[in-house]
């Protein structure tokens, strides 16, 4: 499939979750409570997602959506495990 | 998701950045996922991706009530 601007359209993705890869980053290293590194750590599962989502428009493979229904799983377990014990301390 | 970053990083709040982050978050991945959907346009392909929205769309707004409440518990 070939479209006009193909390449910049990927670049340009790639960029904008580098970027909030690393915002989420710094507020995990920055965070005051553990509350905050927990949302931090959900929205980088979330960018995770997203990059293998490019990657897998980038190698032309619709393999990849699979990886992508077991992060969102993982991400969704983690995050409550977490909250839960630390409603439990 | 470039925006729920910047609003994680710039909001002073926690729920201000749950605010920012867990609903941003959901649409640019339902962006993202319709766009792979329709690059690949293939049966099997879209039935997944319809998958992967019905899910982050329940799981999102629970992820973020847990955390929530246990924001909540401490402040009692």
């Amino acid at each position: 499939m070939e479209l006009p601007f193909y390449n910049l359209i990927l670049i340009l993705t790639s960029t904008m979750l580098l970027i909030a890869f690393a915002l989420a980053f710094a507020r995990i290293v920055k965070g005051p409570t553990p509350r905050d590194r927990i949302v931090a750590l959900d929205l980088i599962a979330s960018i995770t997602m997203g990059f293998i989502l490019v990657y897998s428009v980038v190698i032309n493979k619709a393999m990849y959506f699979d990886i992508v229904i077991v992060i969102s799983l993982i991400s969704f377990i983690g995050t409550v495990a977490m909250s839960t014990y630390l409603k439990q301390k | 998701m470039l925006m729920a970053a910047i609003g994680l990083i710039r909001f002073t709040d926690l729920y201000s950045r749950m605010h920012a982050t867990t609903k941003a978050t959901s649409f640019g991945l339902l962006l993202l996922i319709i766009g792979v959907s329709l690059f690949f346009n293939v049966g099997m392909v879209w039935l997944k991706a319809f998958m992967i929205i019905v899910f982050i769309y329940l799981t999102a707004p629970l992820a973020a009530h847990a955390i929530a409440k246990s924001n909540r518990k401490k402040d009692q």
